[in-house]
């Protein structure tokens, strides 16, 4: 009797496999040949993956709301070479599970033109592992990571760095730390990943040893016993700079227990977790912020008399009503506007090859809100390759120091940081890149 | 020296959050024989509402009321419409199961409502009383006047709670509703309601819990907030090494897994923390696994 | 047909034509579906092992994410430190992570109830963080995978995503035949008698004990391949490859399936994977808000989790038993 059951429930279950396989076969479409994927006379189909949930989704997620509000303003006036833009946006929620299967998705399913802006560095090398758009010709442009590799178009053939790398920021720090606090006890906190550890190589190149330091696990920031220690620690080892590599919940917790324990060094806060917005979101009021100071590579995000900061606040207004204006939507309406410019500079023909072939050949002359120059060759896909520092005022608002934008170059190697004699080119007009 | 107190002192403010939620995690386990995993996001919830209600009536301390209030009814609420239906009619191996898979699923409904409702706003709730450390002879420690109310509100619940647990016969009812249902109802003990009762006080404990860490920490509260999945892990942990079934034993577990952790992180490695507490446990599941003050029944469900 | 499906070679047959089938249906769809099928089978792997462990031992694991942890991290070891082959690096992660099986199996086997539960939870919170204790795990962004391009008879034409499909599927008949096997043996029958009743069970002349870490042993030894078979499916580990939700997402497969019942396995399986589509779906209508497209997926997967465990407690397949076996007994009456 049971038997006879177990049969038929063998059988179903057999059934329903292959069913289901069946069943998802019908929306199979037949492989379009002739046009590029993703592009129409009149469109084109942008993908990106980011955490739009979970712990390390706050402040990245503002990004896509203000990629599409760029590409919004610019199907507004017309669109590229008469093309409008659309922005497919998938979440991850930082796994790299999920972003193999979305990503896989927007390429199979949404059959994205391009990939654009995506998040997390295990995140980008388990798509480029798996997904592999190198190996189809799909361009994988200005993934949101500071780690060098990315750069190496023989391991990722079309993926384009935009960011500096955490290389890069150590060693530029390093020279900074030295010019600014010579003498001085210094203390680094930092996240115990790659992360840190690519931070770690990168003073170790430039130079600096440290007094204190204070690793932590990534996530251990959120119990109650954790942040105290390290001020604990910091403290005692007299630490009188302090330099975090952390993200922003880390800084914003370590901001608060020095608080709380009336420890009061000057803080050096990496590009990863010195954004103010995210700082206040998690929790620490504008005047703690006073003399903190930090790293960047685009300009101020209150600076208005920078012309992009300008016109972005403008399109933020306008086409992403109620969204603070801060270095996340700066940073994205930034990696929207080179892709545009990107994509103009690939001509009307519009193809990947000729897309990548563009960012190759003109990169370097990419105009770009970014204060250092893209450095693409068609052997490395090299993004943006300097800091300036700058301070906090009371009221958390970045300002240059000495009130102008000191930039400084190296590269992620053994290279010399220099001072950059960069001069960003005037913005298109309109802020619409055309060629 | 100050680095010792300092360290014994994060130790112990820290462990009294783990024992807020540990206390919470027992009274379920004393009533109800369950361990309530969407205590997390009861107690997110609760803080949420906490939150609103300080927007209303600007007090941190009449928000502490009334999300404590409105936290033990959403806790007997979800007693009533889930646990009680679960209770009766699941027999067979789900039995074991279904109550742990069923907070489990309560805690995902939770997290993705407020999600939905409160995702991307600004939630930051400032402490009461000063959060900085008290100052003496030049050195500021690791104790402020906020973290004092911490203690003193673990020790309050506990002795509080205690005594209606041994003094009155609330506390009676409620052992024997838990661990025989059928001869208390026999012996004239309305079992339901003291079963919900006991969610409903464990419910007002978690919403304490989240109400009071989340200014300590740094005041941010976003639906994401893995405060509370951890709150739940370590508070877990605080409660086995206990005994599961005593209030003394929670508030001891939690304390001494805060000095553990806190010394481990100090002295030895500060990438630690979630190893040390997962090898609290094992080892104190297998070299005492009736916990610090069970009794020696042994650990049958 | 009936006596057929009770011997072994009938078992083996009948999953000979389930491959045949799933062979067919593999070659019909395109890629999408067919990386789709892999991670498919992969849950249809794990989701078995936990019911081997709760359905036919009674025993309880919240961190079976930790367990598929030890297997992707051990085939990953294996190909790239020792360059075995593909199979060989499966067969490694069954092994390596049915061995840690024994040992928490040995320390499960004196727990029950919610100490089980808390410990596998919290060893699912600590265990991936060692990685990033030791460098030749590869720390927080893990170790790259490459199981190898598919073999060139197959064609130049044959996509990796078919090759992942064909590995995936051949080692989850394999599995499920096996286990279909070891229920029905000596072991299966030992283990629902615990199940039944632990007391009953020992005065039988049944070692509770061993039996229990028995179970926990081969259910670590499948989570282990389900773990191999994700490393694949995702071309690297690292410790966010496994996080809690992949532990929670799995005992939900298992109770959407029916945790007694082996057969229901395509169930939470195919539920786990469609859901993320099917919450697309409706977000779409919805109005692609923000809020709601980034947690719909977790709240459908709740719902219907509550929903399961209210209504029809023991899986859909045994409640359509249940129903039958009702309904014949009082039709021969």
């Amino acid at each position: 009797m049971i038997g006879t059951n177990r049969r038929k429930l063998l059988v179903a279950s057999a059934v329903l496999v292959t069913g289901a396989l069946t069943l998802s076969a019908i929306p199979a479409q037949a492989f379009s040949v002739r046009n590029e994927v993703g592009v129409t006379s009149n469109s084109i189909k942008l993908g990106i993956t980011l955490p739009m949930t979970g712990a390390a989704s706050p402040g990245y997620n503002k990004i896509p709301g203000a990629m599409k509000a760029y590409f919004d303003y610019v199907n507004a006036n017309g669109g590229v070479n008469g093309r409008k833009i659309t922005l497919v946006v998938k979440d991850d929620a930082y796994t790299p599970t999920a972003s193999v299967q979305a990503t896989n998705e927007l390429i199979l399913q949404d059959k994205v033109f391009a990939m654009v802006g995506a998040l997390g560095t295990a995140n980008n090398k388990a798509v480029a592992a798996l997904v592999n758009p190198g190996r189809r010709g799909i361009p994988d442009l200005f993934v949101n990571t500071g780690f060098s590799g990315f750069a190496d178009k023989k391991a990722y053939p079309t993926t384009f760095s935009l960011f500096p790398s955490y290389i890069m920021e150590a060693k530029i720090m390093s020279m900074y730390i030295k010019e600014n606090f010579p003498g001085k006890k210094l203390g680094l906190l930092y996240q115990a990943d790659d992360f840190g550890r690519d931070a770690l190589a990168g003073f170790k190149t430039g130079g600096v040893t440290f007094d204190v330091t204070v690793p932590y696990a990534p996530l251990s920031q959120a119990t109650p016993t954790t942040p105290p220690t390290w001020i604990t620690k910091l403290q005692a080892g007299g630490a009188e700079v302090v330099v975090l590599f952390g993200v922003s919940s880390a800084t914003a917790a370590a901001l608060g227990a020095a608080y709380a324990m009336k420890y009061h060094p000057q803080w050096i806060l990496g590009s990863v977790g010195g954004d103010a917005t995210a700082i206040k979101l998690a929790g620490v009021p504008a005047p703690l912020f006073t003399g903190v100071q930090t790293a960047s590579f685009l300009p101020a995000p209150a600076d208005t008399t920078d012309e992009y900061v300008k016109l972005f606040q403008t399109i933020n207004t306008k086409y992403n009503p109620g969204a603070t204006f801060d270095n996340n939507i700066l940073a994205g309406m930034n990696t929207a506007f080179v892709t545009v410019q990107a994509i103009a500079a690939a001509g009307k023909n519009l193809t990947r090859k000729g897309l990548i072939t563009a960012i190759e050949t003109k990169g370097s002359t990419f105009a770009s809100a970014g204060l250092t120059p893209m450095a693409p060759t068609a052997t490395s896909h090299t993004g943006y390759d300097g800091y300036w520092f700058g301070t906090y005022d009371g009221t958390a608002t970045l300002k240059p120091n000495g009130g102008v934008y000191t930039v400084y170059t190296t590269d992620s190697g053994a290279g010399a940081v220099a001072k950059s004699t960069y001069k960003r080119p005037a913005m298109p007009v309109n802020g619409l890149p055309t060629n | 020296m100050f680095t010792f107190i300092d360290t014994l002192l994060i130790g112990l403010t820290s462990g009294a959050v783990y024992s807020l939620m540990a206390i919470a995690l027992v009274l379920v386990w004393r009533s109800t024989r369950v361990v309530n995993f969407a205590q997390a996001g009861q107690a997110l919830l609760s803080t949420y509402i906490g939150y609103e209600c300080m927007g209303r009536f600007h007090s941190f301390w009449i928000a502490l009321a009334l999300a404590m209030i409105l936290g033990a009814g959403v806790s007997a609420l979800i007693e009533m419409l889930f646990m009680r239906t679960l209770f009766k009619r699941n027999t067979g191996p789900i039995a074991g199961v279904a109550p742990i898979i069923a907070t489990l699923g309560l805690l995902g409904i939770i997290r993705g409502g407020i999600g939905i409702f409160m995702g991307g706003k600004e939630t930051i709730i400032r402490p009461p009383l000063s959060n900085v450390g008290f100052t003496i002879s030049g050195h500021t420690f690791a104790l402020s006047p906020f973290k004092l109310v911490i203690l003193s509100a673990v020790l309050i619940m506990m002795i509080l709670l205690s005594l209606i647990f041994t003094k009155t016969n609330i506390g009676l009812a409620l052992r024997a509703s838990a661990y025989a249902p059928e001869i208390a109802r026999l012996a004239g003990v309305k079992v339901d309601a003291i079963r919900t009762l006991g969610w409903a006080i464990a419910g007002a404990a978690g919403a304490a819990a989240g109400m009071l860490q989340t200014p300590n920490g740094t005041g941010a509260l976003s639906p994401d907030s893995l405060e509370f999945s951890l709150l739940l892990v370590f508070g877990f942990i605080a409660a086995v090494i206990g005994g599961l079934e005593s209030l003394v034993g929670a508030v001891i577990g939690g304390l001494l897994l805060g000095l553990v952790l806190a010394i481990v992180l100090m002295y030895v490695n500060a990438t630690l923390l979630f190893m040390t507490a997962f090898v609290l446990l094992i080892v104190v599941l297998l070299v005492r696994p009736q916990g610090i003050m069970g009794k020696k029944a042994g650990r049958r469900a | 047909m009936h006596k057929l499906i009770h011997s072994n070679i009938g078992r083996l047959l009948f999953f000979g034509a389930l491959g045949c089938l799933l062979f067919l249906a593999g070659n019909r769809v395109d890629e999408l579906r067919v990386y789709q099928g892999a991670t498919l089978a992969m849950f249809v792997v794990a989701i078995s092992s936990i019911i081997l462990l709760t359905g036919y031992s009674g025993q309880v694991s919240l961190g079976h994410g930790a367990l598929l942890a030890i297997g992707g991290y051990s085939a990953v070891l294996a190909r790239n430190y020792w360059s075995l082959p593909i199979w060989l690096c499966f067969a490694v992660a069954v092994l390596a992570t049915a061995a840690a099986g024994s040992v928490l199996g040995t320390a499960a086997a004196r727990l029950s109830g919610p100490y089980l539960a808390g410990t596998t939870l919290a060893l699912a919170v600590g265990l991936p963080s060692i990685a990033n204790q030791f460098s030749f795990l590869g720390g927080e962004q893990g170790l790259l995978f490459d199981v190898g391009a598919p073999p060139a008879s197959l064609g130049a034409d044959f996509s990796p995503y078919k090759w992942y499909f064909w590995i995936a599927s051949s080692a989850a008949l394999i599995a499920l035949w096996w286990l279909q096997n070891i229920l029905r043996s000596r072991y299966g029958r030992t283990w629902r008698a615990v199940r039944g009743n632990e007391v009953a069970a020992e005065l039988a002349g049944i070692h509770v004990g061993k039996a229990k870490t028995l179970a926990f042993t081969l259910s670590a030894g499948l989570a282990g391949l389900a773990g191999a078979l994700l490393a694949m499916t995702i071309g690297t580990v690292s410790p966010s490859a496994f996080p809690l939700t992949l532990s929670f997402s799995l005992l939900t497969g298992a109770v959407l399936s029916g945790v007694t019942t082996l057969p229901g396995v395509m169930i939470g399986a195919v539920t786990l994977v469609a859901t993320p589509e099917i919450a697309n779906a409706i977000s779409h209508r919805l109005g692609d808000s923000g809020a709601v497209t980034s947690n719909l997926p977790g709240l459908l997967v709740s719902a219907l989790l509550i929903l399961v465990v209210m209504l029809v407690p023991n899986g859909p397949v045994e409640q359509l038993r249940s129903i039958r076996t009702r309904r014949s007994v009082s039709t021969s009456r």
